[in-house]
């Protein structure tokens, strides 16, 4: 079986690297650290602080986007060009290829997430704010992220084209993101449908405040990645909660995937 | 006892139609075997139901009803699937892969080692003509170099059942007769060859035996050379009358004349006539120059079996 995903997921990296696509992501986010660094420099006494959450965000948001773009055509594209009659014919289970797609993809989003990472601590290192552990562990926390949205993306990639699949997994992630904001207009609705439905997202939809806590709190204490942040334990729980959810969506995917006719 | 290496038994496949949900029945009760060995046409019109019934054998669909068997085993399974290569109609390959790599991806499905892949790389490429484009990606490949990627694809595993789907289709006549001999070196090499089509010179140059689907029911199944010895249309015979001779109130019923020269008269001899005692019968007036059974073509055959399916 490992064999099979290897082997699947070595295809799907290969085709990922011959994408002009990847390389567009990875000169905008050199363009977008190089933009942080002109930022900062324009500001009042705020340059460690904008060179780090402008090249945060670029990890965060562009790894997302990422993710997003490759992970919705990624089996319904295998569908639409009949490439996976060829695969499919050949000893491999469905649930092999499902898992070796995301296998193939995590390791490109990995190396993406770490090719940013670099971008950033170069540009730290130039502008002399340096690379410390907060920022390691906001970019771990990202690099998460990145992995729980290319699970979404699979799935809703599993039955949807991907115009909508990028819409669906789009609408998560903003939702996700938003969980803290969700959680409060749930509670302070007067209206008990609305309620319900926000509190019936927050169990759905997977929360992914968790990965981008900078700015905000913990169990009550204030979290910055310019100052206090969180411990790696946190990291560690994220990292459980994230691999969780991604393994739900995955089995969820197998399982729409296996059912389906390939005609 | 025949060796079965495939069986369709009793095979159906409804399909609902994205809006209305009406449904369509693409295949309805087909059973055929093909045995160990036999190059066996998949025979029929576009829409008959060849590429429905293909894809259930392969696994990619589920039948509504009945069952596919490969190498005793039921499909879907990955057991039967890995003694089997396979060349879906109008192949669409990862176009950003060579035939190197699209013929390594495939080795690494069925588990080869590196060393076996890249030995059959080698040879199947050589094989089937694209030693000069093995590192040049797919997306420049025509049709025809595109079926002959997938044919060594299809061919990495060295498989013991060859499933074509439509694998003349969009060839010219050069392409055509390339696959067509690429079909016949697979029997030679033991292999066991099972392929749809609707260029019916191709089955009656390569196959042993065909079945014949229209409007998704299988109408014929047998060996090429009996279903073209069912469909014996009649005789023509060309004589040379003798001096001061003639036919005429000598011909039976069912016999007729074709054409008269100054030298010869060809005659038709309808499928019920004894065309031996015709030949005694003619002797003494005329010199038998030649006697020709006149069959239907396969395309015929085909054409007629067709037609009885629609009405």
């Amino acid at each position: 079986m490992i064999g099979r995903v290897i082997a699947i997921a070595l295809n799907t990296f290969r085709e990922a690297i011959r994408n002009k696509i990847l390389y567009g992501v990875l000169a905008a986010v050199i363009g977008l650290n190089i933009f942080a660094v002109v930022l900062g420099a324009m500001s009042l006494a705020e340059e460690a602080r904008i060179a780090r959450d402008v090249g945060l965000a670029g990890v965060s948001l562009f790894g997302a986007m990422t993710a997003i773009i490759l992970g919705v055509s990624l089996l319904y594209a295998e569908i639409q060009r009949r490439t996976i009659h060829v695969i499919l014919a050949k000893p491999i289970w469905r649930h092999e290829f499902v898992l070796g797609k995301y296998a193939g993809m995590a390791v490109t989003l990995t190396l993406l997430v770490f090719a940013f990472a670099v971008a950033l601590a170069l540009m730290l290192w130039v502008t002399g704010y340096g690379f410390d552990e907060n920022v390691a562990k906001a970019v771990a926390l990202g690099w998460l992220e990145v992995m729980l949205v290319a699970a979404i993306a699979i799935f809703f990639s599993s039955f949807s084209t991907p115009f909508l699949s990028g819409i669906f997994t789009f609408a998560i992630f903003f939702i996700g993101r938003s969980s803290k904001e969700l959680e409060y207009a749930a509670n302070k609705a007067k209206d008990p449908v609305l309620r319900v439905i926000g509190k019936g997202a927050l169990y759905v939809i997977p929360d992914l405040h968790l990965f981008a806590v900078s700015g905000g709190e913990v169990d009550g204490k204030a979290v910055s990645v310019h100052a206090t942040f969180v411990p790696w334990a946190y990291v560690g729980h994220a990292a459980l909660y994230a691999f969780a959810v991604a393994a739900v969506l995955l089995v969820l995917a197998i399982v729409v995937f296996s059912r389906r006719d390939f005609s | 006892m025949a060796d079965t290496v495939l069986a369709v038994e009793n095979l159906s496949k409804e399909y609902r139609t994205s809006f209305r949900r009406k449904r369509v029945r693409a295949v309805e009760g087909a059973s055929f075997a093909v045995e160990r060995g036999e190059i066996f046409g998949f025979v029929g019109p576009n829409g008959a139901g060849k590429t429905t019934t293909i894809r259930t054998l392969m696994g990619l669909i589920r039948p509504t009803a009945g069952r596919c068997v490969i190498f005793g085993e039921e499909v879907p399974a990955p057991g039967a699937r890995s003694r089997l290569g396979f060349l879906p109609e109008s192949p669409y390959f990862y176009d950003y892969l060579t035939p190197r790599e699209l013929v390594d991806l495939s080795g690494r499905l069925f588990g080869l080692d590196r060393a076996t892949r890249h030995r059959r790389a080698e040879e199947l490429i050589a094989r089937v003509g694209l030693a000069d484009a093995a590192d040049r990606p797919l997306r420049k490949f025509s049709k025809g170099m595109l079926q002959r990627a997938g044919l060594a694809q299809a061919l990495v595993n060295n498989p013991e059942l060859v499933v074509l789907d439509e694998p003349m289709s969009g060839l010219d006549p050069i392409g055509r007769k390339e696959v067509r001999d690429l079909i016949l070196w697979l029997r030679e090499a033991g292999k066991t060859v099972f392929f749809s089509t609707h260029i019916l010179p191709d089955v009656e140059a390569i196959c042993d035996r065909v079945a014949i689907i229209a409007a998704g029911k299988i109408q014929e199944v047998g060996q090429v050379g009996s279903l073209l010895d069912e469909s014996l249309v009649g005789t023509e015979i060309v004589v040379r009358l003798r001096p001061e001779q003639s036919l005429d109130g000598k011909l039976p019923d069912g016999v007729t004349v074709r054409d008269r020269s100054p030298e010869d008269v060809t005659l038709f001899a309808g499928p019920r006539v004894d065309v031996t005692d015709l030949l005694v019968g003619l002797a003494a007036a005329a010199r038998i120059v030649s006697v020709v059974p006149r069959r239907d073509t396969l395309e015929e055959v085909f054409l007629r079996t067709t037609r009885e399916a629609k009405s």
